[in-house]
């Protein structure tokens, strides 16, 4: 009998010993990142730019004036913010990337559920943060010249990308489960990144205000900002020797955003993960409601009798 | 468990064609059992637009449906449905007995090959199946024999190790055939299995196709555009048009439906006035014309409607033209082919 013959009875579950779902769906990814070169060719990128940034940090004369614990702090926050940016851009290209070569199909016509396909996704989507880690540590290292500023920054760097990088895979996947092409998926992932990443660079330090409420505003919109709340927690730790435990609260909503993206993702993006994104489709209700509400508002301001 | 394929199976297109006097019955062992997929007045919308209207029909094991329709009638969306991808708006449909609203289950028990299907270029097809395999649930050793075995019996034995991306068009289809199969599925949906393949190509699909209905006992769902392929190797049909069934049934008795036509003899451009001539002379035929688009054709009704399909009369026609010397070229009926019932039922539909 022939494998194109029928066994007989079908088999419908799963055997003894199968692997789970996700670890399948997560090592298949793992292989078409790494050994198709996706990942490999935006390692190298990162790589390139790590060496330029320690070069120009130890050879410009107005960077080289920076104090050595700023210089390592500049080192990790460009290594973080890098590697957040690969990693949501390999989330975003992760289910519209499917869609378009089209083999998402293949995926779902699988009993795997979504949920399970997603999980194997988003970790593979991560897994450039821990590369990107490793190579960092050596130019952390030459930066930091032996100073003991070193351990600190491979500690508390670690820590903080470890929580940000799958909190942007995740939030790049679930812009790429909402989108049908790989263009409007990376298009939105930036515009995602860019604020995130904007405060961050455009604003100094909260400094000093004329007033306290301008100040506390100026705090908050740090604060809720991942990014910017992890900057200055590496800063704090870092540069300003605070000990960890003191700033920790900075660290909340970077965890909290990771959170909420594991949440989103498992709770929506699941249920999304279809053969289309049918985005207008989900939309066109929501969109209604605001056409009527704009119809109606318009009908009452038209019948107001200061309109005369 | 499989075990390894017989000696001596193959794929030459000309053996796989079961003899056409078998097709469109019904075998006694299939007719007691109960049907392996039956679907209910399925409906879908897209916003206003419906693309499918009241989709009803039942596969029995071991049986092929061919899947009909013009561009645009429905046929991928009816797939997509009864494959779980879409969710229908209104209706119902079970395969193997288990109702639509278990969609995982479904997919455990059938076996899809979509018409644009993509595949990793960087895994091998050894790998690929291998992985397929995996999903539905076998182990790692036992998902890799099994993708062997499917690899050879699709042809693709010496390739398996071949990343896909170089794989021919022909290849790649056979692939998704054996993909399609890795769950030994009790229903195969196959969405334009042949389309752009080679001649040998289609045949060897065909095939396969057929095999796939007889060694499994499994029902197969294949959509084609190509109305000789389903002709050839489909025991049933269903014909769509702007979303609605207009016929359904086993292929003989829905291209027993067709309209019977004239006769066409073709003779060589200078001798048609003469043939024309003795034509029109003959009792047996009526409205005997140049058919303008074809030169050196002629159409002619038979006197007596619905016998174009006499043997005799057709003899005696060509009787009169060979005693007058007259070169015939080529000589045919019209109707009685799934094309011809194709094409009007579909432009009734559309008018």
């Amino acid at each position: 009998m022939s494998a194109v013959q029928s066994s007989g009875a079908r088999r419908v579950g799963p055997a003894a010993g199968a692997s789970p779902i996700w670890w399948l769906v997560f090592k298949r990814e793992l292989g078409e990142l790494w050994l198709g070169g996706k990942a490999l060719y935006l390692m190298l990128v990162y790589t390139v730019l790590m060496g330029l940034y320690a070069w120009s940090l130890a050879t410009n004369t107005e960077l080289n004036l920076l104090p050595l614990k700023e210089m390592v702090f500049e080192m990790v926050k460009a290594a973080i913010a890098v590697s957040l940016f690969i990693c949501l851009i390999v989330g975003a290209e992760s289910v519209s990337g499917e869609r378009e070569r089209l083999t998402l199909e293949g995926l779902l016509l699988t009993p795997a559920s979504r949920g399970e396909l997603l999980v194997g996704k988003f970790l593979a989507a991560a897994s450039p943060w821990p590369v990107a880690l490793a190579i960092a540590f050596p130019y952390w290292r030459a930066v930091s010249q032996g100073d003991a500023v070193f351990e600190r920054a491979a500690l508390w760097g670690a820590v903080v990308g470890s929580i940000l990088a799958p909190a942007f895979a995740g939030l790049g996947m679930l812009i790429s489960v909402l989108c049908n092409t790989n263009k409007a998926s990376m298009v939105a992932s930036l515009a995602f990144y860019l604020v995130f990443l904007l405060p961050t660079t455009l604003a100094g330090p909260p400094k000093i205000q004329r007033s306290a409420a301008l100040w506390l505003k100026q705090y908050l919109l740090e604060w809720v900002n991942p990014m910017a709340s992890s900057n200055r927690f590496l800063q704090r730790v870092l540069i300003d020797n605070w000990p960890a435990a003191d700033v920790g609260i900075l660290l909340t909503m970077p965890v909290v955003f990771l959170c909420l993206t594991v949440v989103l993702l498992v709770q929506h993006g699941a249920p999304a993960l279809r053969l289309e994104a049918g985005v207008a489709e989900r939309v066109r209700p929501y969109w209604a409601w605001v056409a009527g509400l704009w119809h109606s508002t318009a009908g009452f301001a038209s019948r107001s009798p200061s309109r005369g | 468990m499989y075990t390894r394929p017989r000696e001596g199976v193959g794929y030459s297109g000309s053996a796989l064609v079961e003899p056409e006097a078998k097709r469109g019955d019904v075998p006694e062992s299939q007719a007691s059992q109960p049907p392996i997929l039956v679907a209910q007045d399925l409906s879908r919308s897209y916003g206003p637009r419906q693309a499918v209207r009241g989709l009803s029909f039942s596969l029995n094991a071991g049986r092929i449906l061919g899947f009909l329709g013009p561009n645009g009638a429905g046929k991928t969306t009816s797939i997509r449905i009864l494959t779980t991808i879409l969710e229908p708006s209104t209706g119902s449909f079970a395969v193997a007995g288990i109702d639509h609203r278990r969609p995982e289950e479904i997919r455990r028990r059938i076996g899809v090959l979509p018409e644009n299907l993509g595949f990793p270029r960087q895994m091998t097809g050894l790998e690929y199946l291998s992985f397929f395999g995996q999903l539905y649930g076998r182990g790692a050793g036992d998902a890799r024999s099994l993708a062997l075995a499917l690899l050879e019996d699709v042809g693709l034995k010496e390739r398996g190790r071949s990343l896909i991306g170089t794989y021919s068009h022909g290849m790649r289809q056979r692939l998704g055939i054996a993909r399609a199969l890795v769950n030994d599925p009790a229903v195969v949906f196959l969405d334009e299995p042949t389309l752009g393949l080679d001649p040998r190509g289609q045949q060897e699909l065909l095939g396969l196709v057929r095999r796939i209905a007889r060694d499994r006992n499994a029902g197969v769902i294949m959509c084609s555009h190509l109305l000789w392929e389903i002709e050839k190797i489909c025991d049933d049909v269903v014909i769509l048009s702007a979303g609605q069934v207009i016929v359904s049934g086993s292929v003989r008795d829905v291209i027993g439906r067709s309209q019977r036509g004239g006769i066409r003899v073709t003779v060589p451009p200078a001798s048609l006035a003469e043939a024309q001539r003795v034509l029109e002379a003959a009792p047996e035929v009526t409205n005997v014309a140049p058919v303008p688009e074809l030169p050196g054709c002629l159409r002619m009704d038979p006197a007596n409607a619905g016998s174009a399909q006499d043997h005799a009369l057709n003899n005696k026609v060509l009787e009169g033209l060979i005693r007058t010397g007259i070169p015939i070229l080529g000589f045919g009926t019209e109707g009685g082919r799934l094309e011809e019932v194709f094409l009007q039922l579909t432009d009734k539909a559309i008018k």
